[in-house]
């Protein structure tokens, strides 16, 4: 199929008769609703959107399920500049000049900045999605067990360089996610493991409960117990519910036009490495137009140079969040893992064989992405200008909607299983709190970690084949060829042993330049 | 002192899990024949050696960064249990527990509002008429809007009436 049946076959697929249409502006809707709503992540926003989904087809539900996630990021930012809250992570480095802006009586200008560049990156990154996905489908169906082992096992990898403070427990948390992952019929053999006798667990762990309880109630948990709880109460927009909406002028726009470049390209290709996302790309883009900067000195003081470059950024990582997962099957973030879940629900398997058997999976998404980055521009000004005071809605209304809305989720394979599963797994969120793990590394582990062993399994029997019972070194030549035997696996492998030895080495490469310097 | 007695336990966890749970059943003879196979114990007990080794790391430095710190002592974390035992966020707990439990028998429509009205109080809801009011309407309204118009299964409960009351909100549209 080219790439122009592709853009009329997602056209027809989103179009739908118009009820699939009307179905991504309640979508955007909802999820700018979501992500405005301090509290909300946009994994929550999109494993709360689950919900809806259950009773739709596979397509229809992950036309859903990305306009939510697209507009939730964007959503993010209207909290951001109005409130100081960030609605969602990756909007916080919005909160530096934007809430500045927002007290000076210029929101309007801040939002439509945030607006603009989010719409910006998203479209960019949706383009690279729909150019990108094909060849790298057509390429992945080459990748042998042992390069898609290295690739999934890259994500993981990631995670542990990301979080340089934290890189032991984000270890040990990945390490837990992989072994969760476990639980269940092994896939080679389908002999039981570590199932404590529990008939229940035989088909595995229940993937949605789980990332709907670590976190959906996970966060609601921790707001309860927190001293001071997210509140949009008392922001510069939401006291009387009136917001200035004087947009910024064309000439402003065109001022920032190489940050909003800059941004969509590196947020992009953020949002494609698997276990990066959204708020790394945001952080990451934002303190890189800081140091391009011309006047480095006027950010974080409220200029429209840090919003655009924040919001771009974020929305560009949500593109490429899409492009391992519908070419590779491996999910580029949380909010990518739960698509995956989901979808895997419905007897969906994502990989380069989809896109050969069902290329309107990449069409719709595509189409959709377009749409979603544009119409949400005016549902965002929509909601940021008449709905102010619907975004002050109190937690104590919030918070338990939210775990309602939660135990629908779980509940709707019409399991009380599921509902069990998710009140465990938020209260593990609270006990990997304090235990200062990392569950967005548990997630990717828990979500990457069936792929990644039957990948190994794969790779493993079909490499340095004996006929005889094998001793320790046609063990050690086996290993070696599974992971080293081709040459992607093997450059990947480096790469990943790499980041994983990096806190040995490079305290000493720190320690060796301040000798020299 | 809990980060460290959490990892202590599941370091015992997981050492009692490798050597009893990782396989639960016996491995086909068929699939044994083949020495090429991995056997299917193989891979969780990689994951559960290094996890051990790595928890052992954690627990010699978060010794290690404790040292001398008064908060560091099992009174200290006594002290700290009661207190997150009259906590918020226990509560919090304990309401959700609770909840899956009559889940079953109660259904969702007065589930979601004994949930509604007891977190929202928790949260600290000044008007608990309101709260109840909105609890009730609620329950009854996402019952209808997922049950009823979106087809999703929700539990009916097993209480006759309760039940008849939810299949009455199933068939309104």
């Amino acid at each position: 199929m080219s790439l122009g049946e592709m853009f009329v076959s997602g056209l027809s697929a989103v179009w739908g008769g118009g009820t699939m249409f009307l179905m991504v502006i309640v979508a955007i809707v909802l999820g700018t609703i979501f992500g405005a709503l301090p509290g909300v992540s946009a994994t929550m926003a999109v494993a709360l959107g689950l919900t809806f989904t259950y009773t739709m087809g596979p397509v229809p539900a992950i036309v859903f399920l990305t306009a939510i996630y697209c507009s939730s990021i964007t959503g993010g930012s209207i909290t951001a500049i109005l409130f100081k809250i960030p609605g969602v992570p990756s909007s916080a480095p919005t909160t530096f000049d934007g809430y500045p802006m927002a007290q000076r009586g210029e929101a309007g200008k801040a939002l439509g900045v945030a607006l603009l560049a989010s719409a910006i990156g998203g479209l960019f990154s949706a383009l690279v999605m729909f150019l990108l996905s094909t060849p790298l489908s057509k390429a992945a169906l080459a990748f042998s067990n042992g390069d898609m082992f290295a690739i999934t096992f890259l994500g993981l990898s990631i995670l542990v360089v990301l979080d340089t403070k934290h890189m032991l427990t984000t270890i040990i948390s990945g390490l837990l996610g992989l072994l969760l992952a476990c639980i269940g019929q092994d896939p080679m053999a389908g002999v039981a493991r570590l199932t404590f006798g529990q008939t229940s667990l035989l088909s595995g762990m229940e993937m949605i409960p789980v990332l709907i309880g670590l976190f959906a109630v996970t966060e609601v948990l921790k707001q309860t117990g927190a001293k001071k709880r997210l509140s949009a109460d008392d922001g510069v927009g939401g006291t009387k519910g009136k917001v200035n909406t004087k947009m910024p002028s064309l000439k402003e726009l065109l001022s920032i036009k190489w940050t909003l470049l800059r941004c969509s390209v590196v947020g992009t290709v953020v949002g494609i490495l698997p276990g990066a996302g959204a708020t790394i790309a945001s952080f990451m883009c934002y303190t890189m137009e800081n140091k391009l900067s011309k006047y480095p000195e006027k950010f974080g003081t409220g200029i429209i140079d840090g919003i655009a470059a924040s919001e771009a950024a974020n929305n560009a990582a949500t593109g490429g969040a899409m492009v391992p997962l519908l070419c590779l099957g491996i999910p580029g973030g949380n909010a990518a893992a739960v698509m995956a879940s989901a979808l895997a629900l419905k007897g969906v398997q994502m990989g380069p064989r989809l896109l050969n058997v069902q290329p309107e999976f990449l069409s719709a998404t595509f189409i959709t992405m377009i749409i979603t980055n544009i119409v949400m521009v005016i549902v965002a000004i929509g909601i940021a200008k008449v709905f102010a005071q619907i975004l002050a809605v109190p937690y104590y209304y919030l918070g338990p909607i939210i775990l309602l809305l939660a135990t629908i989720g779980s509940f709707s394979e019409g399991n009380f299983v599921g509902v069990t599963v998710m009140v465990i797994a938020g209260i593990f969120g609270i006990v990997v709190k304090y235990m200062h793990l990392n569950s967005a590394a548990i997630v990717l582990g828990l979500v990457l970690g069936g792929m990644c062993e039957k990948y190994f399994s794969q790779a493993f029997q079909k490499a340095h084949i004996v006929t005889s019972p094998m001793g320790f070194g046609d063990i050690m030549a086996k290993i070696g060829s599974t992971l080293f035997g081709t040459p992607i696996a093997a450059v990947v492998m480096i790469a990943c042993i790499l980041m994983l030895l990096s806190p040995l080495y490079m305290p000493l490469i720190k320690k060796a330049r301040g000798k020299k310097a | 002192m809990f980060e460290l007695i959490c990892n202590c336990l599941l370091f015992v966890f997981l050492g009692v899990t490798y050597f009893t749970h990782v396989l639960e059943a016996k491995v086909p003879k068929s699939y044994l024949k083949n020495p090429n196979v991995m056997s299917p114990d193989a891979w969780p007990k990689i994951v559960i050696i290094l996890l051990l080794i790595c928890i052992a790391l954690n627990i010699w430095k978060i010794i290690r960064k404790n040292k001398g710190n008064p908060e560091f002592s099992f009174a200290a974390f006594g002290k700290n249990t009661v207190a997150f035992l009259k906590s918020r966020m226990f509560i919090g707990m304990v309401i959700l527990v609770a909840a899956s439990l009559i889940l079953e028998p109660l259904g969702f429509v007065v589930t979601a509002a004994l949930v509604m009205f007891s977190y929202g109080m928790l949260l600290g809801a000044k008007k608990w008429w309101l709260l109840a009011i909105v609890a009730v309407v609620l329950g009854i309204v996402l019952h209808v809007v997922f049950s009823g118009l979106l087809s999703v299964n929700l539990p009916r409960g097993t209480v006759p009436f309760l039940r008849s009351f939810s299949l009455f909100l199933e068939n309104l549209f």
